[in-house]
């Protein structure tokens, strides 16, 4: 049995350490641990300020997801108000998030999880003119060819394809050489390049994704233009209470929106799509056949057993979302808990989440049982009742400040433990395809939405080119990192989907880009309370917001990465990482490239998951950690 | 009408009342340009072609008059260095201050008739040294946010660590702007008390700030504060 | 120590042109904001100084910094990343994890001791001996302080390594703080904004590669190149400040004409950056030009600043309102209080003649 330590986990957004206990005859994993190892405090920073301001605050929780705290938290301070957002900022807020979804996955997938696919070494064997045939055959094997219907055509042909010239291959293949010749490897140092499982790609698939990643580092900054124009900048972007700032005027000289920034808008929107659908998907989809038929389908853990999402694209603007109207009229009803999907759809369980599910006090939970921070009395609680009181209990072996192991007996980690139903779930792309796809098959949707159906053929193309059934490719590492690219090209369609829409409502005369009747703070009740709810490019995001005298009394979120990447809890048992990481075969304790794998597939983001809990904004007791003595407490 | 025997001083040099009367308008200009920077009010301007561009004239005004009040200043100095009625500081070090202060106060507070005479009363010293501590925060922070315009510039590099002490830009503005309500608030209590004083006690308080002479009936405690004194009869 | 490659060198062995090169220079001067008379710096300095050896590390932070640095259009953080600097370490973008990446952290400073630069981005922990920011089973204090330590220079880039950043905001729950005083003798360049500018961010790595200088600072250690100016100073809605034409609410007619935001709480007023005049996303556009008040990111405490909103610039105080509502008040009180305290004295006025009047009365009558 061989205990070994990955910290700190690179090309993800934070601080995390894991630990796993590998049986080196078998390679199984018998015990795995994910830790959040820093902790930031904003929640308690976040109590007496404006809550028109909070936007701003939450959103540096992380700048990866940069946008999607802003809008989880002007949703959540608008329902607490009861602010209904004009159309067109509905339109324009649509149009951030799938950006983001669009412009987050390829970053995800080209520069955050590729070099656990892919070596720039391995490139070096590839044979260019072989590659170039590779490109044209992946190109004409691997497209999908869905489409929002009846989008507006605005570009004449399709501006970003990938080059599929021998010559061009060369070029990257020797500018490869000269890096790794040069002995100066710079970004690509000391990775496990001699791991087995950078055999199972042929060189000429890493020199076309190679490739690929140079030319997506030069591209994605172009994907988000439209956060630029709509929000001044990228990341953290600006938003407003009550819709978004960038107002709209085709009859003024210095509008801030007009035809000439819709058209950059318009541009980007389309320059996503080409990426995704020519270089993602296809590129993705043929790594990860060639994964599936070497028999790599491990990596699923929890996905398998329990997978929650909360809706995502309001179609129009509605009333609140404490009061439901949020998942009245949502493009994409992904909002709900699908179980056992692993034996197949006619045996996963499907629950609702409605509105009372978000306020009711014993549907989602915190526990703090294994992290570093403890309540009042035992149990869980719900966010509004939470406590934010740090126990930091310091490693198994090792200081405070220098650590061997952690402790899996007792606290080791930042994170809490959120629960639906006392049970932990997981959250992503994975989900949501999950979620829709059941929901569908099972007919509860009803009729379809078109991105919904989109998403059913989707994942039945996605069989068919693997030649496996759902079930068995979704829930494993493969199918998380699938499930990515398609809600890319998903997020692709719907971006264009709400430009034609803020185009053909500009266009009737509406230009009202903020509801700004409740501005004032005198126009608010003493006491109110909200939820904003958004599905991120990691996953289901809740916001919950407290508004007392003008003032935020209380703020909490439970945010993706939280719920998958939580401690364990007696009950509940292990989170969606724990158990992805049990579920994956590692083949060499001492390069535990698996390990680092799978938990990249789920696109971790601890920034947001370690600093975001509840909190009454309670003083913080004053710790002090000696490191002869240990750690104690003292309160104030 | 009974005669009352009067006794002149000359307090007040013609360089501090030329100064003196430089910083009433001054202030007055000040403060209401600066209310109009702070909270501008809503031009009617259609397009800015056709605009009468008034913030930055607002603003060229606010400049131009701290830098008048500023220059000022040399008067100021001027009549302190040559005269000694332009020299009446209060004096916290001395025990009388304090019992003077007391007993101005009472008067003040109508628990006493009178107060003893002064040429100038304590409480009113302290004030006035007051209002120069809060003219001088006016200047360095105004001063330290108007050359900020420029880093680089020599005063820039002196601005630079006004704005450090003040802990932001932001926090410089602030202080800058409650300051001034400080000196409105002053105004206020001292336009009041110097009517006060030449109407009801007969001590010619804002004809001094014309002719630079106090006419008092009793000996002022602090006479010696005075460079001239004669007696002159007065109807 | 091996021989470090230069970008004239790196350009050789890709074949590169010396034009090519020239042009590639030129580039950078326009860049950097130098004049092309200094053309002959740049390509001396380009062909001389071997490629800077730059090891990122991160503390209390959100990764915006980062995200940041990629979105850089000229250079192209690709270009950048791969053949004007040598970037060893950096958690966003580096393959490597676990063991060998910080075994390769330690090889990399001992190895290039005194001549590497160490980029930090977030803020330091600082309370209970750094325990709330761990990385590698270290705190990241202490690999802060020792990074620093064999550093040629520090680069803090953004609000949070300059200045603490919105950890430290009231009541700072972790005692963060900005790197400054944690970097010994090192010299440090502060590089705020929440996120930096992306050309601002690698505009300052290119000066420090080509010149091998640190970029000229200001009083607070910032570049002069891109924090020399306040906003307001080179915002293109100047005009409509100076002309007063205001939005007054968001959305409204002002707002739609793209006036002045400054009634909306603008924070260029107070604000050092090259929002106004490099932009973001080459010129593309700011908070301001596409309609929001700026936040004032790139100052020392935004976060807290005095001020209870971002939407107002003078504070409100409860139910008291802002500084000229109370100032107001206390004078119209005070202007009350003048006049009952002048009535009191005509009465006590009155009182004291009419006992001075019968103290003389019975003086003359004995």
């Amino acid at each position: 049995m061989k205990h070994v330590v990955v910290d700190p986990i690179t090309r993800i957004e934070g601080h995390l350490r894991v630990e796993v206990s590998v049986d080196e005859a078998s390679g199984k994993v018998t015990d795995a641990i994910s830790s959040g190892t820093a902790w930031r405090g904003l929640e308690i920073i976040m109590k007496d300020r404006d809550p028109r301001d909070a936007w701003a605050y939450i959103q540096r929780v992380c700048g990866v997801c940069t946008t999607a705290h802003a809008l989880a938290s002007v949703r959540a301070v608008e329902d607490a108000l009861g602010i209904s957002i004009p159309k067109n900022a509905n339109y324009v807020r649509n149009i951030m998030a799938a950006t983001l979804t669009v412009q987050d996955h390829i970053v995800h997938f080209y520069h955050l999880h590729a070099l656990d696919w892919v070596s720039p070494v391995e490139a070096l064997a590839a044979d260019p003119v072989a590659t170039a045939n590779l490109q044209n055959t992946v190109l004409a094997t691997y497209k999908l060819p869905f489409r929002a219907p009846e989008t507006s055509a605005t570009e004449a042909f399709e501006h970003d394809y990938p080059a599929a010239t021998p010559s061009y291959f060369a070029e990257i293949q020797a500018k490869v050489k000269a890096i790794v010749d040069s002995g100066k490897l710079g970004i690509f140092s000391a990775q496990w390049w001699d791991h087995p499982d950078f055999k199972i790609l042929p060189p000429e698939v890493h020199l076309m994704a190679v490739a690929h990643y140079l030319e997506m580092l030069d591209k994605q900054r172009e994907l988000v233009t439209p956060h630029v124009i709509f929000g001044g900048k990228n990341p953290h972007p600006h938003y407003v209470v009550g819709g978004m700032p960038c107002s709209v005027s085709l009859t003024d000289g210095n509008a801030p929106v007009n035809a000439a920034r819709l058209g950059v808008v318009d541009r980007a929107i389309n320059m996503g799509r080409s990426l995704i659908n020519n270089y993602y998907l296809p590129d993705l989809l043929a790594i990860g056949h060639l994964y599936v038929k070497a028999g790599k389908v491990d990596g699923g853990g929890l996905a398998g057993t329990r997978v929650l999402g909360v809706g995502a694209y309001p179609l129009e603007t509605y009333s609140a979302t404490s009061d439901g109207g949020f998942f009245k009229d949502l493009l994409v009803r992904c909002n709900g808990v699908v179980e056992n999907f692993k034996d197949g759809v006619a045996n996963a369980v499907y629950s609702e989440i409605s509105a009372e599910d978000l306020t009711s006090s014993d549907t989602l939970t915190e526990g703090v049982e294994h992290s570093w921070y403890s309540y009042p009395k035992d149990g869980d609680l719900h966010p509004w009742d939470g406590v934010t009181e740090p126990k930091f209990t310091g490693p198994k072996e090792g200081t405070g400040t220098e650590w061997k192991t952690l402790n899996e007996q007792g606290k080791y980690s930042w994170l809490k433990t959120p629960k639906w139903k006392g049970k932990v779930c997981e959250v992503g792309p994975l989900a949501r395809y999950i979620i829709v796809y059941t929901k569908a098959k099972k007919g509860i949707l009803g009729d379809l939405t078109w991105a919904e159906d989109m998403m059913v053929k989707q994942v039945e193309a996605v069989s068919q080119v693997l030649g496996v059934a759902p079930e068995v490719w979704l829930p494993t590492m493969v199918g998380r990192t699938a499930a990515r690219a398609l809600d890319g090209q998903l997020a692709a369609e719907i971006n264009k989907y709400y430009f034609d829409k803020l185009v053909a409502n500009l266009k009737s005369g509406d230009t009202t880009m903020a509801n700004m009747s409740k501005w004032d703070p005198e126009r608010w009740p003493a006491e109110c309370k909200g939820v904003g709810l958004y599905e991120a490019p990691r996953g289901a995001l809740q916001h919950w917001i407290c508004i007392k005298n003008g003032k935020t009394a209380n703020y909490q979120c439970v945010v993706p990465t939280t719920w998958n990447a939580c401690p364990r809890d007696s009950k509940a048992g292990q989170g969606a990482y724990e158990l992805a990481m049990m579920d994956t075969k590692v083949a060499v304790p001492d390069k535990p490239l698996e390990i680092a794998k799978v938990i990249r597939s789920f696109d971790p983001c601890m920034a947001c998951a370690t600093h975001m809990f509840n909190a009454k904004g309670e003083r913080l007791g004053v710790m002090t950690t000696d490191p002869y003595s240990g750690t104690r407490m003292d309160k104030e | 009408m009974k005669e009352v025997k009067r006794k002149e001083f000359y307090v007040f040099s013609p360089f501090l009342r030329v100064f003196h009367w430089i910083m009433v308008v001054s202030i007055v200009v000040l403060f209401c340009t600066g209310v109009i920077i702070a909270t501008p009010l809503q031009s009617v301007n259609l397009e800015p072609t056709y605009s009468v561009t008034y913030m930055d004239l607002v603003r060229d005004i606010h400049f131009v008059v701290a830098f008048i009040f500023a220059a000022s200043f040399i008067l100021r100095v001027y009549g302190f260095v040559i005269n000694k009625g332009d020299r009446l500081f209060p004096h916290f070090w001395k025990g009388y201050f304090y019992r003077q202060t007391i007993e101005v106060a009472l008067h003040y507070m109508f628990l006493k008739y009178e107060h003893s005479s002064f040429l100038r009363n304590p409480l009113a010293r302290a004030s006035y040294a007051m209002l120069y501590v809060l003219v001088a925060v006016e200047f360095i922070t105004g001063f330290a946010m108007y050359f900020l315009a420029n880093p680089d510039s020599i005063w820039g590099g002196i601005s630079a660590w006004i704005i450090m002490v003040c802990g932001g830009e932001m926090m410089a503005h602030l202080i800058h702007h409650y300051v001034a309500w400080g000196i409105i608030l002053f105004a206020i209590g001292h336009l009041y008390m110097v009517i006060r004083a030449e109407f009801m006690e007969g001590e010619s308080e804002v004809s001094a700030m014309f002719s630079g002479y106090k006419f008092l009936i009793h000996n002022p405690k602090d006479a010696t504060d005075s460079d001239l004194s004669g007696e002159k009869h007065l109807i | 120590m091996e021989k470090r490659e230069s970008l004239w060198e790196k350009c050789l062995r890709k074949g590169i042109s010396r034009r090519t090169f020239i042009k590639g220079c030129t580039g950078l001067c326009a860049l950097m904001g130098v004049s092309v008379d200094r053309l002959a710096e740049v390509v001396e300095a380009a062909e001389a100084k071997p490629l800077p050896v730059v090891i990122w590390i991160h503390g209390h932070e959100c990764t915006g910094c980062d995200e940041s640095f990629i979105r850089s259009a000229a250079p192209l953080a690709s270009d950048l990343v791969l053949s004007q600097i040598d970037l060893e370490y950096d958690h966003l973008l580096s393959a490597a994890c676990g063991e060998p990446f910080e075994a390769h952290l330690k090889a990399t400073m001992a190895a290039n001791k005194g001549n590497y630069i160490l980029a930090v981005e977030g803020a330091t922990c600082t309370k209970d001996n750094g325990v709330y920011c761990m990385s590698g089973g270290h705190t990241f204090s202490s690999l802060l302080k020792e990074a620093a330590a064999g550093a040629m220079a520090v680069i803090a880039y953004g609000t949070c390594a300059a200045y603490g950043g919105i950890q430290a905001a009231k009541p700072n729950p972790t005692g963060s703080s900005g790197i400054g005083a944690f970097c010994g003798a090192t010299p440090v360049v502060n590089v705020p904004g929440c996120p930096p500018i992306p050309e601002v961010m690698t505009g300052v790595v290119m000066h420090v590669a080509l010149f091998g200088s640190l970029p000229p600072l200001d009083g607070e250690g910032r570049p002069k190149q891109f924090y020399g100016n306040r906003i307001h100073d080179t915002c293109y809605r100047r005009p409509f400040f100076d002309a007063a034409m205001f939005a007054d609410s968001y959305d409204d007619a002002g707002a739609k004409a793209g006036w002045c935001l400054y009634k909306l709480g603008c924070r260029g007023p107070e604000t050092y950056n090259s929002c106004g005049n490099i932009r973001w996303f080459e010129g593309l556009s700011y908070p301001i030009q596409s309609g929001a008040a700026c936040i004032g990111c790139a100052n020392a405490n935004f976060w807290d600043d005095g001020v209870g909103s971002f939407s107002e610039r003078l504070p409100k105080y409860g139910k008291l309102g802002n500084a000229d509502k109370i100032g107001t008040a206390v004078g119209a009180a005070a202007v009350v209080g003048v006049a009952a305290h002048a009535a009191a004295s005509v009465v006590q006025k009155g009182k004291r003649e009419a006992i001075e009047a019968a103290e003389s009365g019975k003086k003359e009558s004995r």
